[in-house]
């Protein structure tokens, strides 16, 4: 949460504390790097935080070297190769419990109880219902929890916000399982504060029966035959990102005039809108809405609805987006954290909660576990022609987003 | 009686009896314990955290949705009054209002009956009327999303009973908000509403009926105005929990239902901002908080004078 | 009267019926055979077992439940207190206590969860927890209570209390047996408002509670996404049930013991401080005054 009252002052006190906590290191093991490399090289981080702000050339090559000395420090793991699951060797006792802060239905049935099984670890597990109100909970340091589940883009405002724990990699061996395209994600540079967990697209559903078109175009949404069946998210980003791609323009522009385009061609939709809601699933099945924008995973809850419900991504383009693990820096039970995040990194794992919550992972290694209905299923798992034309939705910073803002509570104003 | 805000005085309708017990020093003690632990507890749990807000509406919000505070600013107290609002803070006003009105409206008549022919039963009427709210709000408003969709409950029977021969849209309306609202708002003015008519004493009605009165003059000129009161806090109630609702509107709304609290919660969670949250809330509850007071005046000088 | 009384009765039947259909609904659709509560599949039993077995759901059933009443007690006892000023004693400060009484109403929920989260977080260090949530529902709850008790206070006259106080009973004395039976409706009244608001809360206590304390409707609302199912439609019929039943039983036995007190009033006192049973508020004119 945020501290109004916060102080802007460090001390070596807490720096040398949060250096030690973030890369795993004990007081111990911090003296062996001094002795190893000498007291400059490996306190040099430390250093660079109290002084500067940012991290210059020399520091960052002290950091490489600390975090090196570091690793060195710390028994490594041997990488198993093969069958996607890995074990780090020698790992720190770990502790007996672990909070994890995800949504609901968002992890496959028996994962949690088979990892509790395994490492004899009790799981608190709590949910949330939208990610902004999450985020406020966790705040600047976890809130109280160990693990959670932040959307990609928002990684590097938590990581500025020093809310994230630096992952140590040696307690990870199974992140060799990762695809290739995921191994250094634009939002968290080599993986180092985050794993990515689930991505998905964004398109369009509707329901065959209703609209006997072959709809292939994003422009369907502003067809005024099935005016007041139209379904939009109630997402700003995604919304604007829609009408943005419409046009030919960049889902992520920060340009006002562009942003004014979007917002006059939203104003034209929004007569045939019914509702504008991230609850597709009662949306799209309950027969009041034949046509909406829609997350593809979603598809196929909607269809255990509605059988004649399909997917498609607009040939406008269409946007991809993706949700990661993150262990964050107030966490009490770091080692359990690792392990949990090595465990849902495992190929096996992986697989599981893909077939149980129809969301497609980053996971390479796990693709041999996945039910081929999902693998063949379009609207999960889409071709990579598709998916490398999809945009992705950024962090776009205050000021821009203000700008958004305005002009989405222009367009919901009532 | 000068001193006292109006909604004070619409509560001490008879005459306060020259209250000895105030005077004297043991009694003081009694006012005390009786005050005390309602306004300490009110002045640490909410005045406190509400100022620590109003801190924060004067500053600005930073790139990770963090406060600053070094330079206080009535910036977001201007943006507040950006056009784009007007329609939202209308719209909930509006709301507000005619639930406000059903409420007692549709209430009253249960109440009184309660008081008056409930009987020995009078208090499980009461609970029973309180029951359904001890499930899931948001279960209770799926079940109104059941029935109200276009294939749902209410346009079956209506195109059965051959009063529609196509199902009208009622869900995601101002029609299935006000519905929702009223709907969750009504015990909420019936409670009061019956405490105060279930303390009218029956032989002043019957004494104004001696005199001549019609059933209805009794009615406007004796029940009415004595239970005041009731009517004044069923009122406020309602109403004031009505213009910040934004859970309702928003599952049993539509495109064009925006309330100002949603906004609100979209300013602080979508929008990372804090200060300009707090700045549209405390302006919210300015209004809300002026409606009050504007409308009990009239409301009781409109049933006194009657 | 008789032909008023049928149209009223008709009126307040319907009205009744109003606030339950979409409880029939609830229920009837705990017993549909899909995994999403929104269209009717077919009937099944299955759900009811099933959530026993789902410790999370039951975890925060029991989380709520124990919350509720704690928050009821609290804001009941000082709530009434409060009200009972109110109406009652000329105290400096007074118009500053009713402003200060709305306050809490008027102030959009999501304002108050997140400064309460704020307030905790600096000055306790507290993420949010089972006694946080306490603190927090009980400061919305106060105000209910105080209003609906002023209301049935106010316009009271303080003559009985005097004749009580008159004839010889304390101050204690005189507010058991005098203001407590006749504000009661009201206090039950509050306590019933409290215990609803308590239950149902969502904004508040999610800003507010903390690892382990996850309430029903935190759990519910963090279903929206995934689809609600029928397991929460089992529970809320359960709890229905549970409720209905016991108010009848409660109702059922107080009805008897009227019904006994009735045959034994001889051994009552004549003295006026004499109590009406506080059981259930009765139409007597002169208590009702």
């Amino acid at each position: 949460m945020t501290h109004p009252f916060d102080g802007s002052s460090l001390d070596l006190e807490k720096e040398l504390t949060r250096y030690m906590v973030e890369r795993r290191v004990s007081r111990r093991q911090l003296l062996e790097a001094i002795a190893k490399l000498g007291p400059a090289a490996a306190l040099a981080p430390v250093i660079a935080a109290c002084t500067s702000g940012g991290a210059g050339p020399e520091s960052q090559a002290a950091s490489a070297a600390a975090s090196a000395a570091a690793s060195a420090a710390v028994p490594s793991a041997e990488a198993s190769v093969g069958a996607g699951s890995a074990e780090p060797t020698a790992v720190p006792e770990p502790e007996k419990e672990l909070f994890v802060y995800n949504w609901t239905e968002y992890i496959g049935e028996d994962v949690i109880p088979k990892f509790q099984d395994k490492y004899g670890i009790k799981v608190t597990y709590d949910f949330f219902s939208n990610t902004d109100e999450a985020y406020a909970k966790l705040g600047k340091d976890g809130g109280g929890y160990d693990v959670s589940f932040p959307i990609s883009v928002d990684i590097p405002a938590f990581k500025e916000k020093g809310a994230l724990l630096k992952l140590d990699k040696s307690l990870l061996p199974n992140i060799v399982n990762l695809g290739k395209e995921w191994t250094n994600p634009g939002y968290d540079a080599n993986n180092e504060f985050s794993v990515p967990y689930m991505w998905w697209t964004t398109g369009v559903g509707y329901d065959t029966k209703r609209i006997t078109d072959t709809l292939t175009s994003s422009k369907a949404l502003w067809d005024p035959r099935w005016s007041k069946h139209i379904a939009m998210l109630d997402d700003w980003q995604e919304v604007f990102g829609l009408a943005l791609i419409q046009m030919g323009l960049d889902a992520n522009t920060t340009d006002t005039a562009e942003m004014d385009r979007a917002l006059a061609l939203l104003e034209q939709q929004k007569p045939l809108v019914r509702v504008y809601s991230t609850d597709t699933t009662t949306t799209m099945s309950s027969g009041d809405n034949w046509i909406g924008q829609i997350w593809g995973a979603d598809i196929y809850k909607i269809q255990e609805e509605n059988k004649n419900m399909v997917y498609y991504i607009p040939e406008e383009g269409g946007v991809r987006g993706s949700d990661t693990m993150a262990i964050f820096s107030g966490a009490k039970h770091p080692i359990a954290a690792h392990l949990f995040l090595n465990y849902m990194l495992d190929a096996q794992i992986s697989a599981d909660n893909t077939n149980y919550i129809y969301y497609m992972g980053p996971n390479a290694a796990a693709k041999q576990y996945i039910s081929p209905d999902i693998l063949n299923d379009p609207s999960v798992n889409p071709d990579q022609a598709i998916v490398d034309k999809l945009q992705e939705l950024l962090d776009l910073g205050p000021a821009v987003r203000e700008e958004y803002l305005k002009r989405w509570q222009t367009l919901r104003g009532g | 009686m000068a001193a006292e805000s109006p909604a004070a005085s619409a509560t001490t309708a008879a005459p306060p009896a020259a209250d000895r017990s105030s005077r004297s020093p043991g009694s003081r003690l009694a006012s005390a314990v009786l005050v005390l632990p309602g306004v300490v507890w009110l002045t640490i749990l909410f005045l406190v955290p509400l100022l620590i807000m109003v801190v924060i509406s004067f500053g600005t919000s930073d790139a990770t949705g963090g406060v600053v505070l070094d330079q206080p600013t009535f910036d977001n107290y201007a943006r507040t009054l950006d056009a784009s609002f007007l329609p939202t803070f209308l719209n909930s006003l509006r709301y507000a209002l005619i639930v406000t009105v059903l409420s007692l409206v549709i209430g009253y008549p249960v109440a009184y009956w309660i008081s008056r022919y409930g009987g020995s039963h009078k208090a499980l009427l009461i609970v029973i009327v309180m029951l359904p709210f001890w499930t899931s709000y948001i279960i209770r408003t799926y079940a109104w999303m059941i029935m109200l969709r276009d294939n749902g409950v209410v346009n079956s029977i209506l195109q059965a009973l051959g009063i529609t021969s196509e199902p009208i849209i009622l869900l995601n309306t101002d029609f299935s908000v006000i519905l929702g609202m009223t709907y969750g708002f009504l015990p909420f003015a019936i409670l009061p509403l019956f405490v105060s008519i279930d303390r009218l004493d029956p032989s002043l009605v019957a004494a104004a009926r001696d005199l001549y009165a019609s059933g209805r003059s009794a009615f406007l000129h004796v029940t009415l105005p004595l239970t005041m009161p009731g009517i004044v806090a069923a009122a406020i109630l309602t109403f004031i929990p009505a213009m910040g609702d934004f859970v309702t509107p928003d599952l049993l709304g539509g495109a064009e239902t925006t309330t100002i609290a949603k906004v609100i919660q979209g300013v602080f969670l979508q929008g990372r901002d804090w200060p300009y949250g707090a700045a549209l809330g405390f302006v919210l509850m300015l209004v809300t908080l002026g409606g009050t007071f504007l409308a009990i005046g009239p409301l009781r000088r409109e049933v006194a004078g009657a | 009267m008789k032909p008023r009384n049928r149209l009223l009765t008709i009126y307040a039947a319907i009205v009744y019926v109003f606030l339950f259909a979409p409880i029939v609904v609830l229920i009837v659709f705990s017993f549909n055979d899909s995994k999403r509560s929104v269209n009717w599949k077919g009937f099944t039993l299955d759900w009811y077992p099933t959530l026993f077995t789902d410790h999370a759901l039951v975890d925060a059933l029991s989380v709520t439940l124990r919350l509720a009443l704690v928050v009821v007690i609290i804001s009941t006892v000082v709530g009434t207190l409060l009200g009972l000023a109110l109406a009652r004693v000329r105290f400096r400060g007074r118009a500053a206590t009713e402003t200060l009484l709305l306050l809490p109403m008027v102030t959009p929920e999501i304002i108050m969860g997140l400064s309460l989260l704020v307030f905790f977080s600096a000055a306790l260090g507290w993420h949010g927890s089972f006694t946080q949530l306490v603190f927090a529902q009980v400061t919305f709850c106060i105000s209910y209570v105080a209003i609906v008790v002023r209301a049935r206070a106010a316009g009271m006259s303080a003559q009985l209390e005097e004749a009580a106080r008159d004839l010889g009973a304390s101050a204690l004395g005189a507010f058991r047996y005098v203001t407590l039976p006749l504000i009661f409706p009201a206090i039950l009244s509050g306590a019933l408002l409290s215990f609803a608001l308590s239950f149902d809360d969502y904004v508040v206590t999610t800003f507010n509670a903390g690892v382990g304390s996850s309430t029903l409707p935190l759990y519910i609302y963090g279903r929206v996404k995934f689809g609600v199912t029928p397991e929460i439609n089992a529970i809320s019929t359960i709890i229905v049930t549970v409720t209905a039943v016991a108010v009848l039983v409660a109702w059922y036995t107080g009805q008897r013991r009227n019904a006994t007190r009735a045959v034994t009033e001889d051994e009552s006192e004549t003295d006026l401080a004499a109590p009406p049973p506080p059981a259930t508020p009765t139409s007597r004119a002169g208590a009702g005054a």
